[in-house]
């Protein structure tokens, strides 16, 4: 099972490096006046047809070979859906993904967001080749990290040393942004 | 050394402690050649991340480079062992590779410490390959 927001964006990335993709855009949209939490992963990786699309959330459907069950998509269905909210899930054969896991954050039974910036992280360490976006938008506000724009600005994202500086950085722009977080709302 | 520095929000920030590492890494004669190189790869599939692979990814990153070990730390997908997550694949240097079960940061320590710097056997290791004997 997985506890934290943090777990499904790494699980849930895993699949769009599985659909071969270059560059992968996560979002997390937090509106306060409305009481939700939008969680996005787009791709541009190879898409799904119709009938792979139909049986995704189901839990003994995968494309794997080394074992019987997908849950990824079951279990983020399930922690939307336990706080009154729902997915989505869009693909094109050969133009990419998107899975949209909508969050009531006036529910108790929201996940915790976890540890999302060292999550990240280790996904942008060991998937030199693709480009990961990563926006945050707290109604008004964002914060946007971009592994692409990061390196042409010389950091250098592979590095184990760089790890805990950029973890930081992503950090604290998050914690300046969640600062304007509605009193009501169970996210944390 | 790799100390917790506190005030990073700019970018202007992190391109400043970048330079602080070029200078401790140009320092150091890293090997280029990636034969030389211990490769460790977590497993990361849902059942990995579900036991807590990413803690133990974030193990591997920081204490082989903390420790002084030329490493690639990479994920790879589910080898199908889910009962035994996180499991993690090492090959050393001129070595087939080798699979470890059930790998948590105390898991971890014991195998950097023993196996990738000592080559010894330490227990949890999942037998990946199997070779018939042809009569």
């Amino acid at each position: 099972m997985m506890v934290t927001l943090a777990m499904h964006m790494i699980d849930i990335v895993q699949n769009s490096l599985r659909a071969q993709a270059d560059m992968v855009t996560i979002t997390l949209d937090e509106r306060g006046d409305e009481s939700f939490l939008l969680f996005r992963v787009e791709d541009d990786g190879t898409g799904m047809d119709r009938i792979s699309l139909e049986r995704l959330t189901d839990p003994f459907f995968t494309t794997r070979t080394t074992r019987r069950v997908g849950l990824g998509i079951p279990f983020l269905k399930m922690t939307c859906e336990q706080t009154g909210g729902s997915l989505r899930v869009a693909s094109t054969e050969g133009e990419g993904t998107t899975v949209e896991a909508l969050y009531r954050t006036d529910n108790p039974d929201c996940l915790p967001l976890g540890d999302l910036e060292g999550s990240l992280l280790l996904l942008v360490m060991a998937n030199p080749a693709i480009r990961f976006r990563f926006n945050y938008r707290m109604g008004e506000e964002m914060f946007r990290f971009d592994s692409g724009d990061l390196r042409e600005q010389g950091i250098d994202l592979q590095h184990p040393q760089m790890l805990l500086p950029v973890k930081e950085y992503i950090r604290e722009n998050l914690e300046a942004l969640w600062r304007h977080r509605a009193a009501a709302s169970y996210l944390c | 050394m790799m100390e917790h520095t506190t005030g990073i929000k700019t970018l202007a920030d992190l391109k400043r402690i970048q330079e602080e590492v070029r200078a401790r890494i140009s320092l150091r004669d890293k090997a280029e050649n990636p034969e030389s190189l211990v490769q460790v790869k977590v497993a990361m599939a849902t059942c990995g991340i579900a036991s807590g692979a990413k803690e133990v990814m974030e193990f591997f990153a920081l204490e082989l480079d903390k420790r002084g070990i030329d490493a690639v730390v990479t994920q790879t997908g589910c080898m199908g062992y889910c009962f035994a997550e996180p499991t993690v694949e090492i090959t050393l240097p001129g070595h087939d590779p080798m699979v470890f079960g059930y790998v948590n940061p105390k898991k971890a320590d014991e195998i950097i410490e023993r196996y990738i710097k000592n080559g010894e056997l330490v227990d949890g290791i999942i037998p990946q390959n199997y070779n018939t004997i042809e009569s």
